[in-house]
């Protein structure tokens, strides 16, 4: 990757580097961020600061449903936004039920409104979107609401919704186009089924639902659409929650079935028929065991299908320039300067290879690329110990490892894990669960105890998670922890 | 032009179906200037983009009413329409709209105006 900066530094060795046709030394704009999400908005606003011509273009290809929605990405629209949002509707729900216990009283039974939720969702949403818009232009970053594909070096093609194409060049362009909800490739998939795309824009109250999958995303939506009252079925393929701590894993799945979440395990859909048309309408579901012959069928309103998400990067023109892709995955290998193999492209985000697919990591990558880009930085971003919550109706945050590749990675002789449970005072008065909520840490024995693992099942997991980010980011030990006095009486102090 | 919270609406109402933009400024005095300096430098360039709105749209000029009036934070326009400062330059129904200085920067007056 030096000598390819090397490279870049000099214009005349980068058209030899490209070698095909010809391309023009002076280029449209220093640099074209192809998608406008979480990362590409960074990046783009980050590259004005330094005074350079930047071009952002986003494009949503509408669902098979006709969903769509404005710049800023997956995170704003579809994701990390609006499933919060849901989540704390979901909680509000059970704080509701607690408050009786509290002291607070009212008779009327307590409803929800899908659709009153729906609305200020998405009225919030827009809000950030119009944000955005505003942001690029006052920074006098170029967004076009259009397609972005590579047609030759250098070059893009940009096509708006009404077909009109544009040409254009730059010296540099990052791929951030993140990646879509993937179908299961069976009948009735595309034509009835939803995905978190279409979710939280539902124009009406998804009832009985199916949740197919079970990622984070599939128990997040099951988890809250649960909250809100509705009738909620998840069918497993196999594992929860693949790559993330199997204990912690387990505990989730468990506290969910016994706060009304029905579990279908070792099943996978075979076909989707509609029953009866209607906003929702009746859709029926035929699955098949993974272990044996056995089949089972079941009638639900919403079929939401959450079983993992392809990189856009099939249909961008890859090949046109050279950059190379996994084939199987779809995702794009770089190096540790977010490089592809093509010297003045790169990447960032949700389809990079091996990378986390989180929106702060998105962010933190396009913005320390473009200082190095543009401002002579050498500062890489650094994977290692990045926090995430899961934000299942219990929540879920950790940093490190979990436990499985600890032992893989060290040895079990070599880790201790230190756990604990723990009861909220705040769950106590309204009698909830008292043996739920649980915290482990896992420590390196050979490495002073070094803390390399952390996990909490709790609530405000996400709040309690960030402080101890930083802390294991300074090289928190077991003793150090011991030797730091607890905050009374709050979860964290666990 | 309107004054107050209530004119705001019956009119904003009688114009139902059309897209409506609408520019909230603090009073003016008996010599035309108003209690709000960001308001004084705002309108002019505000105005010199009316040319961009679109067809069939409506501008309604809003004066707030005087400067207590508008502290109080449980005024009408705070509380129903979320105004948050004066000026602010929005377009009625949609979350977009600018306020305070955005609302002297001309492109964005017109990214306003003339995008989706």
């Amino acid at each position: 990757s030096v000598q390819a900066h090397k490279e870049e530094d000099n214009p005349q060795k980068t058209m030899e580097v490209n070698g095909l046709t010809p391309v023009p030394h002076s280029y449209d704009y220093d640099l074209i961020v192809i998608g406008g999400g979480s990362g590409g908005l960074a990046a783009a606003k980050e590259a004005a600061k330094y005074e350079k011509k930047v071009m952002v273009l986003d494009f949503v290809t509408p669902t098979p449903q006709g969903s769509s929605w404005g710049l800023g990405g997956t995170c704003v629209n579809v994701g990390c936004i609006p499933k919060k949002l849901m989540h704390q509707a979901a909680l509000l729900g059970q704080a509701l039920q607690d408050s009786r216990k509290f002291g607070w009283q009212f008779t009327e039974e307590v409803k929800h409104s899908w659709m009153t939720m729906t609305e200020s969702v998405q009225n919030y949403i827009g809000s950030l979107n119009w944000g955005y818009r505003v942001a690029l232009r006052d920074k006098k970053v170029t967004y076009e609401n259009a397609y972005g594909e590579f047609v030759g070096p250098h070059t893009i093609k940009a096509t708006n919704k009404k077909g009109v194409e544009k040409l254009y060049t730059a010296e540099r362009f990052i791929i951030a186009t993140g990646e879509r909800p993937r179908y299961l490739g069976i009948p009735g998939d595309k034509e009835y089924c939803l995905s978190s795309d279409d979710l939280f824009s539902l124009p009406y109250c998804p009832g009985k639902t199916l949740v197919v999958g079970a990622s984070y995303v599939a128990l997040e939506c099951a988890g809250f659409l649960a909250g809100l009252g509705l009738d909620v079925t998840v069918m497993v393929r196999s594992i929860l929650l693949r790559g993330f701590d199997q204990d912690m894993a387990n505990r989730i799945g468990e506290y969910m079935e016994e706060h009304g979440v029905n579990f279908i395990r070792g099943f996978v859909p075979i076909k989707v028929e509609q029953v009866e048309e209607g906003t929702p309408g009746v859709l029926k579901v035929t699955a098949k065991s993974t272990t044996g012959d056995q089949m089972i069928e079941g009638e639900y309103n919403t079929v939401l299908l959450a079983i993992g998400r392809d990189p856009c990067t099939r249909k961008i023109g890859l090949d046109k320039v050279g950059v190379n892709i996994n084939e199987k995955t779809g995702k794009i290998p770089v190096n540790d300067e977010e490089q592809t193999n093509v010297p003045y492209i790169y990447a960032i985000g949700d389809i990079l290879q091996d990378k986390l697919e989180l929106t702060p990591v998105a962010i933190q990558a396009g913005r320390l690329l473009v200082h190095r880009l543009y401002a002579g930085a050498t500062t890489k971003c650094d994977y290692v110990n990045v926090p995430t919550t899961v934000f299942t109706p219990l929540e879920y945050g950790a940093c490190g490892y979990s436990e499985e590749t600890a032992v893989e990675k060290f040895g079990e002789a070599n880790i201790e894990v230190y756990h604990s449970h723990f009861w909220p005072l705040e769950w106590t008065v309204p009698s909830r669960d008292n043996n739920k909520c649980y915290a482990k840490i896992i420590c390196n024995i050979q490495d002073n105890e070094r803390v390399i693992g952390f996990h909490v099942l709790g609530p405000n997991a996400g709040e309690v998670t960030q402080g101890f980010a930083a802390a294991i980011k300074c090289g928190l030990t077991k003793e150090q922890l011991d030797n730091t006095v607890g905050i009374h009486p709050v979860c964290a102090e666990v | 032009q309107v004054r107050g919270y209530s004119e705001f609406v019956r009119t904003a109402q009688s114009y139902h179906g059309r897209p409506i933009f609408a520019l909230f400024c603090g009073d003016k005095d008996a010599e035309g200037k108003s209690w709000c300096p960001d308001c004084v430098t705002a309108e002019p360039i505000v105005r010199k983009e009316l040319h961009n709105l679109p067809d069939e749209s409506v501008f309604i000029y809003c004066l707030v009413g005087d400067r207590a009036y508008w502290k109080d934070p449980n005024n009408e326009f705070r509380r129903n329409l979320k105004l948050t400062g004066v000026p602010t330059l929005l377009k009625y129904g949609t979350p977009q709209k600018l306020v305070e200085e955005e609302c002297f920067k001309a492109e964005l007056v017109r990214m306003l105006f003339t995008e989706d």
